[in-house]
């Protein structure tokens, strides 16, 4: 990759190397940091790598997250290009051999899609750090998924805000009062304490929490189908277990599973509706599976004091542990974040239940 | 008069299950308990070797069950402690000759006359993992600050407490190396207390005099000098009831450290006292 200074303020950016969307937000990530490529208007050269609207928009807001501004690109690809007008990205002047290239019909850049993120079973990917705190039943998140893949890269870091400032990525950069502050969450600790007293937990969301809206994607209205998805799963029969489930254990139960105690490695969780772990979550989590040939169920939810589970799945989605955190020593109780993993356009997402 | 019957134990092989017995036992004799050990690693018998009573050796455990000699005829005598006894394994026969029932009458018979059985356990969960807890009240899990010894640790955990039998199991870090764990290269005891969230009956750091004491049939204990064997008669003193204080393992031996630490107290005297 190389990378030169043209104007004063200006800055390109070749990862035309690149092969894959992930590959490039690296390589910008890496560059970006560097002090003197703070404050510039950056020209990235993109190659032939065909990347979505959302793809390109959360390259933008990588970058303005670098203190940078997206100036404009330039591409061999015509998907790149589709998808740059849509988000109203200068393309660069330089001439490119498909820039005359036919627009491409959304099913095909849904193919082109499911390409990078196609949801594997056996390629499963990470989970995803979101930095926002769940908010009950409101999820604005149809233009938010998949271009969080960002999330995993720098997330992970606390410095960086790439989920909070994505919502902004459409506007302008340097106008922070666009950014949705998070309503109030609720802890777990009343959740679970209410669960266990045998209160109707739904009741509690529904004061606490309007919903607002969801879209699919096809941009249609589903924030009731939502939120009478999540209402269904929360009134399924609940399992309590008042012990730590141990490597090589097992937990199958037809709706949902309530662990007070810590799931260790090895061990296995398997229920129709939420999974909730009062403790360290380090095994395998399978919340909204399909048991006894029901259907399985995308409304359903895991949550942990502490999320470290080797893999999350729920219902037909799947995603393993990063990497990055497979330390053999992680596993301890010093800093408990309450999280929820749950599925935000086929894909795990995991967020804190509340801020400290 | 009825013994304790403890099972000592790891999933994993080779973190010290043996070591271990051998040592608590001898320990356990050497404060004037009776101890009787028995090991149920048909096939892959060690515990007699540790001991040095290979040659000693003419009836063993499925001769017992086999009922070709009684069992006391099996027992055999440590050459120091007379307290301490063994049932061997058979090393002919592999965990099939005996079953779990067997192995229960067994314990049962000896708890009678004695203060404490120990049970050597195989490493794995099939059937001689099962025998070998069959009889007893207690557990002791051994592990090794390492993340495949501690998984296998949590398996067996699990399997304890399952078994309605085991009303309690403690936890025995060995081979502990605090230099390591001062560069972060490994676990700490605390780390894998908290892993596993179990109780701690003792921690034995990692001795070299451990490999020479195995090949000349005497247990480490027996030294008054190896840091190990003052950790396992701390274990064998929690056992049996006694508060007894966790070892200090950074020790530190060498001549120049300790002319060093004493120079800092001096100094640090002289300074108190100028104040």
């Amino acid at each position: 990759m190389a990378k030169e200074k043209n104007n004063q303020n200006d800055f390109i950016v070749d990862v035309s190397n690149a092969r894959k969307s992930s590959e490039i937000i690296y390589e910008i990530n890496s560059t970006l940091s560097m002090p003197d490529a703070q404050n510039k208007n950056i020209c990235l050269k993109l190659g032939s790598v065909n990347l979505s609207a959302s793809e390109l928009q959360s390259i933008r807001a990588l970058v303005e997250c670098m203190n940078s501004k997206l100036k404009f690109i330039c591409t061999d690809s015509a998907d790149t290009i589709v998808a740059a007008n849509e988000l109203n990205i200068k393309i660069s002047e330089i001439p490119n051999k498909l820039k005359g290239g036919k627009e491409k019909t959304s099913a095909e850049l849904e193919k082109a899609l499911d390409k990078i993120f196609g949801d594997d079973y056996f390629d499963a990917g990470d989970y995803e750090y979101d930095e926002k705190p769940v908010t009950r039943l409101e999820m604005e998140d149809s233009a938010e998924t998949p271009e969080e893949k960002i999330s995993e890269k720098t997330s992970e870091k606390p410095s960086d805000k790439p989920a909070a400032k994505e919502k902004s990525a459409d506007k302008p950069a340097t106008d922070d009062s666009v950014i949705i502050m998070p309503p109030p969450a609720i802890s777990l600790e009343d959740e679970v304490i209410k669960a266990i007293e045998g209160r109707e937990k739904d009741e509690y969301r529904r004061t606490k929490n309007e919903p607002s809206f969801v879209f699919d994607d096809n941009g249609n209205d589903i924030t009731e189908e939502v939120r009478q998805g999540i209402l269904a799963t929360e009134k399924l029969q609940t399992l309590y277990i008042q012990r730590n489930i141990r490597s090589g254990q097992s937990v199958r139960y037809d709706g949902n599973i309530v662990v007070i105690g810590s799931a260790h490695p090895g061990c296995e969780i398997v229920a129709s509706g939420d999974i909730t772990v009062w403790g360290i979550l380090g095994g395998i989590a399978h919340a909204g599976a399909a048991l006894e040939d029901e259907e399985y169920n995308r409304y359903a939810r895991v949550r942990a004091l502490k999320m470290n589970a080797i893999q999350l799945r729920i219902a037909d989605v799947f995603a393993r542990r990063p990497d990055s955190v497979n330390l053999p020593y992680i596993q301890k109780s010093e800093s408990f974040i309450p999280e929820e993993a749950s599925i935000k356009n086929s894909r795990i997402i995991i967020q804190k239940l509340y801020e400290e | 008069m009825t013994g304790r019957v403890i099972v000592i134990t790891s999933g994993k092989g080779g973190v010290g299950k043996t070591t271990s017995n051998a040592n608590i036992g001898t320990a356990l004799a050497k404060s004037g308990k009776k101890v009787v050990m028995i090991d149920t690693d048909l096939g892959l018998r060690n515990l007699d070797l540790l001991l040095g009573l290979e040659n000693r050796i003419v009836y063993t455990i499925v001769d017992v069950v086999e009922e070709r000699c009684k069992l006391k005829q099996a027992l055999v005598k440590d050459k120091k402690n007379p307290n301490l006894c063994l049932l061997a394994a058979a090393q002919t026969r592999d965990k099939t000759a005996i079953t779990d029932e067997q192995l229960k009458d067994i314990c049962k018979k000896l708890q009678k006359d004695f203060d404490y059985v120990l049970i050597d356990c195989p490493a794995g969960i099939e059937q001689g993992f099962q025998n070998a807890i069959a009889g007893a009240s207690e557990a002791i899990v051994v592990t090794t600050p390492e993340m495949s010894a501690v998984r296998d640790a949590d398996r067996i955990i699990g399997l304890l407490e399952a078994k309605e039998e085991i009303e309690s199991y403690k936890l025995l870090i060995n081979r502990v190396r605090p230099k390591l764990i001062k560069a972060n290269e490994m676990m700490s005891v605390e780390d894998v207390v908290e892993i596993l969230s179990a109780e701690l009956i003792g921690i034995i750091p990692e001795d070299t005099g451990i490999v020479s004491s195995t090949n000349k049939g005497e247990p480490i204990v027996n030294d008054e000098k190896s840091l190990a064997g003052k950790a396992f008669h701390n274990v064998a003193k929690r056992i049996s009831g006694d508060n007894v204080p966790f070892l200090d393992l950074e020790q530190e031996t060498s001549v120049l450290t300790k002319v060093k630490k004493l120079v800092k107290t001096v100094v640090d005297k002289v300074r108190k006292e100028s104040k």
